[in-house]
């Protein structure tokens, strides 16, 4: 396989390609999204890294992308045209909703609830019925299917998606529903199964996660077909493989069958960059920071593996980074763990109508962007305080790919913020820096604090276009005393990609209470089955090398809603094994909620996730290194400039290094700026800049 | 808050952020830890941090106002009976007594102090409607008591547990006036997690800001919110606006008894300079019957109603109360005093708030509201072991707005959402029945230029015998239009007997006995329509149709709109 690797990541603000070579050397482009037409900026990223590189395209034998395709299909409401079936008397299932009031929404007499995924109109019921084990209560009228399945034949959709009531428990109705809609409707027209897609009782997240399926499955299909054809057309064979939200990546064809599961793609390609960074440096625990133009995210990895959730609310609002339960649409897909939080570069700063500074959570985006983008935006962003602050340099922004005009930044601090609030343009622009990093800090709280994490103990590794600007600040609000900048920081989600196994999810949901489980007749062929099923989406036999089977199991106190997800050791299911994973729930209740009474628990759901490896050696190659042969360590800063440190009492002449003058040289202390083609590391005072051989920044401080 | 300098500002944020975290923190544990079947079927508990006079600081996001003027009320008649200078580290408090804060008798308030240095200063408070805890219905819904004592077990301010943990004559007392001991005691640890969750974090942000920045950034968030509630209030016409809204019946004198009380909540609300007057003067006289409020659900109605008429994203702690005066007449439907019920508190409050709209609707026009359907709780109960419950309600159709229709089927008042509705699939699995259909009710919102939200029909067909309890309102006069909307059509408690014959129940009942076989019907009321529907937009009529939510029937004699059979 020809040994050329190429990662691509669409942003909300910026596309951007890394190109790593057998040798483990990076070639990086940095692109504006084209929202439009996605393919556009990767294409045009794609050509630039193979050109700059002296690569023939016939050499990528990998292409790994995170996008954002899915996501924005269903914010922006633009995914295929669906119909909805389910059982009749719930034809409003959808429509009526589960929505919740938060926040603002509650005291707005004007509150509109959030509009049906899917309109009444296109939604059905045929007549059938289940009871929650799966007994037939009302046998299926297939006639009524035929008479439904023409209804929708005159609608002239692109997807169906089937949810009937207890489909979990027993599928057999589903099936033949969507039988029956196969023959009668056009070819082309997917069908999307709830008991394929996510068998567990809840009938409105199964409806939606389903729904959702048959929603952005169309289009990415459509969309990964254009990315492979336009690849081809300039010579790159290989088949695109897509990031899915918990990590792992999906060949194009699962990923057109499973396009929910790519969500948070972008997200977690950042998340599994600062993951393999920490497996490099021996670093298990650390803090994953990424703070692009849109959106800064969190994630703490525990024992060199990040946490994990199991549902997903796009689009959703609230303090959580868009997770709250019941203000988005609900998706049931295994997600890294992350919080997110309307603080990027792009952040507009405002002052509301109480005469409070504010930033966020509203992104200037890549058009019209920043002020000093000069693209017509005129609203204060985090970007335009940065660069009056002096951290940024206008010449070299974002890999070349803009020149910045300070001074429409500073005109646009002064009006909007300093003028209205009676300060210097500086005070106001520093105290915009301070407010995103406190947007941030909130992030970072959730993931460590607010799950029982003391972040001191972390390190962070800082990412993303704006990350290692804003990092030292973020870790001084917690006590933390060592921030990992690593190369390629500056499109840290796409160096991620590159780290990344192809890695499928498969779950059964059937509630037995501990007492009463069997292993022979009940969990153990479970567990068979979907551990089959999961072989299959990924063509591999447990036996190849570099498979990886992971089996967990939910757990839940009898009479309570709420499970805890808990591992299971590999090798054979044994009652002494059961009783064992048992123990573990008590713990891990008692760790959660400071109570762990020994009351009867019941087994809820039943997981696996399979793994297909990359070669490990050239993941390990893939660290994004400097490229062989770089210049020796000069030592001097390449110039200055003035720089704003509250320490020091406002601007101060500020030292700025490249990566290369410092590497493998003795520690330096603060203040200072080392630049990046994407991205700048500001070194407040009381930190101190090492740079190792691989160009890893470290950056460190005595606890105070 | 000043913004001269951005450490200020910042500051102010950051811990605004923290406060509401930590109140998060402790709603998630209580949630993650109960055994209320109100938690386990979808609904939030609620959690919030106080200062010690029990002024509100900040309090979850799912935390409804009811709930956190609960708690706020509640506190000082803790500390009355239990001094500051008694609290030790870890102790924790609770009571339920409604006539000192609490709301009736199901709903356990938990309070831990949380101590600076060796001074009580804050405390973090938690609260949800537990298992059971008495009563002549189970799980709480005494619909047709006469007094408080039939409402269950009441509970004073006690200390219910100390750093060695909980007291155990609390423990047997719960556990004895329970239904479901085992429930309701993992509901107390779960609110004593919750609260101990919350009062660590605050611990820690003293210790990161210091107690006096802490207090400092307090007094400036209250103050900060008291300013901007001022200027929203001055943004009003001033000037005093009338009105009333009727309860339809007590549920204990018979329909249009002539002996009947009279339920009328009354309100005269004057905004001017940047405060506001909210007086009931007039409102008509308590009852012996589960149609009263204690005084902390009243002052949450009248605070939640005028709040809908200022800019919604005001902040909500006691800085927001400060321009605000409430008078709640006692002896009143709304501050009910010993041994008046207060189980339906939610009656008497959704008249005030609805009558504080529909005042308020002729101050902003722009705002203006008709009526809206009200949420109706109900139970379905085991008559025998093995016990189970089924406790819930479904919502009522929003009255429309100025500029557009009435959501469907959910919460206007107190801002509850539909998350709070349990889906069937576990109700199935946890009880004997059948829901045939959860489903809008063509034609039942009311019509105007603006329509009114459609009412849902739930029905449950029972598997075994059982008790249905129900406590309904707005099932007799219909909440009416406004400007020429009409009002939406009623709904209602049914019982359906095999052979297909549908009765109607009383809206407010204690226990009615089914057998296996029937079906038990909730159908709620739909919202008030606004302008007359003649100028409805056809285009508005025609997608009602498409979408079933106006029948053709109905479209043309509602509308005048005619819809051909190919549409």
């Amino acid at each position: 396989m020809p040994g050329h690797v190429i990662a691509a990541d669409v942003g909300g603000t910026f596309t951007d390609v890394v190109l790593v070579r057998p040798d483990g050397t990076p070639v990086v482009a940095k692109t504006l999204s084209t929202h439009e037409d996605p393919a556009e900026g990767i294409l045009t990223g794609v050509r630039s890294v193979l050109e700059s590189s002296g690569t023939g395209p016939a050499e990528v034998g990998r292409f790994v992308h995170a996008t954002t395709l899915a996501t924005n299909a269903i914010l922006e409401r633009t995914g295929a045209r669906v119909a909805f079936v389910t059982t009749r008397g719930f034809r409003g299932l959808l429509a009526l909703g589960r929505y919740a009031r938060v926040e603002e929404d509650r005291f707005d007499i004007l509150f509109e609830p959030p509009p049906p995924p899917v309109p009444l109109s296109r939604c059905f019921e045929v007549t059938e019925r289940l009871d929650a084990r799966g007994g037939v209560l009302v046998p299926l009228d297939e006639a009524d299917v035929r008479r439904v399945a023409g209804r929708i034949g005159r609608l002239d959709v692109e997807a169906v998606a089937i949810s009937l009531l207890h489909s979990y428990a027993n599928p057999a109705h589903e099936r033949r529903v969507a039988e029956i809609l196969a023959e009668a409707l056009p070819a082309g027209v997917s069908l999307a199964v709830s008991s394929e897609i996510f068998p567990e009782s809840r009938e409105y997240e199964r409806a939606t996660t389903t729904l959702m399926s048959a929603y952005v499955g169309p289009i990415m299909v459509r969309y990964l077909g254009l990315l492979e054809r336009r690849l081809r057309d300039i010579g790159i064979g290989a088949r695109v493989q897509v990031m899915e939200s918990s990590g792992g990546v999906l060949s194009a064809a699962l990923a057109g069958r499973r396009a929910v599961a790519t969500i948070e793609s972008g997200p977690a390609a950042g998340v599994v960059a600062a993951q393999a960074v920490g497996r490099r440096l021996g670093l298990p625990d650390v803090i994953s920071f990424d703070m692009g133009g849109t959106t800064a995210k969190a994630c703490a990895i525990r024992g060199g593996v990040p946490d994990l959730t199991r549902e997903f609310h796009v689009g959703g609002k609230g303090s959580f980074g868009g997770r709250r339960a019941g203000t988005g649409v609900p998706i049931k897909i295994a997600a890294i763990d992350l919080a997110e939080v309307g603080a990027g570069g792009g952040s507009v700063a405002w002052v509301d109508e109480g005469g409070a500074l504010r930033v966020g959570p509203r992104s200037a985006g890549s058009r019209p962007g920043p002020a000093c983008y000069g693209l017509g935006g005129v609203n204060p962003t985090v970007t335009d305080a940065n660069l009056l602050l002096g951290y940024l340099d206008p010449g070299n922004f974002a890999g070349g790919t803009l020149t910045l005009s300070p001074e429409r930044g500073a005109e646009a601090i002064e009006r909007v913020l300093s003028v209205p609030l009676g300060v210097t343009p500086e005070a106001a622009a520093a105290a915009v820096h301070d407010i995103a990093n406190a947007v941030m800090a909130a992030a970072v709280h959730v993931v460590t604090v607010q799950r029982g994490i003391d972040p001191r103990a972390y390190p962070i590794v800082a990412m993303g276009g704006a990350g290692p600007m804003h990092a030292a600040r973020v870790a001084e609000r917690f006590g933390i005393v060592r921030i990992v900048v690593p190369a390629a920081c500056g499109v840290g989600s796409a160096a991620g990609l590159l780290a990344t196994d192809l890695a499928t999810d498969r779950v059964g949901t059937r509630v037995v209470a501990h007492a009463d489980a069997d292993i022979d007749a009940g969990i153990g062929p479970t567990y068979a089955r979907l551990t089959a099923e999961g072989l299959a989406d990924l063509g591999v036999t447990g036996r190849d090398p570099g498979v990886v089977v992971e089996r967990t199991i939910d757990i839940r106190y009898r009479g309570q809603a709420h499970d805890l997800n808990i591992a299971l050791p590999p090798g054979e299911l044994t009652k002494a094994v059961l009783d064992g994973v048992v123990e573990r729930f008590y713990e891990r209740y008692l760790a959660a909620y400071g109570i762990a009474p020994r009351d009867p628990v019941e087994f809820v759901g039943y997981r696996v996730r399979v793994t297909r490896l990359v070669a490990r050696d050239a993941a390990q190659a893939h660290h994004v290194a400097p490229a062989a042969g770089a210049t020796g360590a000069t030592g001097g800063p390449a110039r200055s400039r003035p720089a704003w440190f509250a320490e020091a009492g406002g601007f101060a002449d500020t030292p700025v290094y490249t990566r290369a003058a410092r590497r493998g040289l003795p520690p330096l202390a603060g203040p200072l700026l080392v630049e990046d083609a994407e991205a700048t590391v500001v070194v407040p005072p009381r930190w101190t800049l090492t740079v190792d051989a691989t160009d890893t920044i470290t950056l460190s401080r005595e606890p105070s | 808050m000043t913004t001269s300098s951005g450490r200020d500002a910042l500051t102010a944020e950051v811990l605004r952020h923290s406060l509401m975290v930590a109140a998060e923190e402790a709603g998630i544990v209580v949630i993650r830890s109960a055994y209320s079947t109100f938690i386990v079927e979808g609904s939030d508990a609620s959690a919030a941090i106080l200062d010690r006079h029990g002024r509100l600081i900040a309090h979850s996001v799912a935390t409804t106002l009811m709930n956190s003027m609960a708690l706020s009320v509640a506190l000082p008649e803790v500390l009355a009976d239990h001094p500051a200078e008694s609290m030790r580290p870890g102790d924790v408090f609770a009571l339920n007594d409604a006539y000192r804060g609490g709301i009736h008798t199901n709903d356990i308030l938990v309070f831990r102090p949380i101590f600076v240095g060796d001074t009580v200063e804050y405390f973090s408070g938690t609260l949800i409607h537990v298992s059971d805890l008495g009563g002549a219905s189970a799980g709480g819904m005494a619909a047709l008591a006469t007094d408080i004592f039939a409402e269950g077990l009441q509970l004073p301010p006690v200390r219910i547990a100390t750093a060695d943990g909980l007291d155990p004559v609390m423990e047997r007392l719960l556990r004895l006036n329970s239904r479901t001991p085992d429930l309701v005691m993992g509901d107390v640890r779960a609110l004593i997690a919750g609260a101990g969750t919350a009062a660590r974090r605050i611990e820690e942000l003293l210790a990161e800001y210091g107690p006096a920045e802490f207090r400092r950034s307090v007094a400036d968030y209250l103050d900060y919110t008291e300013a901007r509630t001022r200027r929203a209030l001055a943004a009003l016409r001033p000037g005093t606006y009338r009105s009333e809204y009727a309860i339809d019946d007590d549920g204990v004198h018979p329909s249009l008894h002539p002996g009947a009380p009279p339920l009328v909540v009354r309100v005269a609300v004057t905004v001017a300079g940047g405060s506001a007057v909210i007086d009931f003067e007039g409102t008509d006289a308590q009852v012996a019957a589960a149609v009263n409020s204690s005084l902390s659900q009243s002052l949450a109605g009248a605070v939640f109603a005028i709040r809908c008429f200022l800019d919604p994203t005001l902040p909500m702690n006691a800085g927001g109360l400060r321009p605000l005066d409430i008078r709640l007449p006692a002896g009143s439907l709304l501050n009910a005093q010993s041994p008046y019920p207060c189980g339906g508190r939610f009656l008497p409050v959704y008249a005030a708030i609805e009558a504080i709209m529909q005042a308020m609707s002729e101050a902003a026009p722009d705002r203006a509201i008709a009526a809206s359907g009200i949420l109706q709780p109900f139970s379905i109960a085991a008559r025998q072991a093995p016990y189970w419950i089924h406790l819930a309600y479904d919502f009522g159709g929003v009255g429309a707005r100025a500029g557009k229709d009435g959501p469907d089927a959910t919460g206007v008042h107190f801002g509850i959402g539909r998350n709070s509705v349990p889906q069937t699939e576990p109700v199935e699995t946890r009880c004997p029945l059948v829901v045939e259909a959860v489903e809008f009710i063509p034609d039942s919102g009311g019509p105007g230029r603006w329509r009114g939200g459609l009412g849902s029909r739930t029905t449950f067909r029972l598997l075994a015998d059982a008790d249905v309890t129900t406590r309904g309102d707005r099932l007799r006069t219909a909440p009416p239009g406004r400007d020429g909307g009409r009002p939406g059509r009623l709904g209602g408690f049914f019982r359906r007997t095999p052979d297909g014959t549908v009765e109607r129940l009383p809206a407010k009942n204690n226990n009615a006995h089914f057998r296996a076989g029937e079906a038990f019907i909730v159908e709620t009321t739909g919202g008030g329509g606004l302008g007359r529907p003649e100028e409805r937009d056809i285009e508005a009529v025609r997608a009602d149709v498409a979408d079933g939510r106006v029948t053709r029937l109905g479209a043309e004699r509602d509308f005048g709109v005619v819809i051909g059979d190919d549409e």
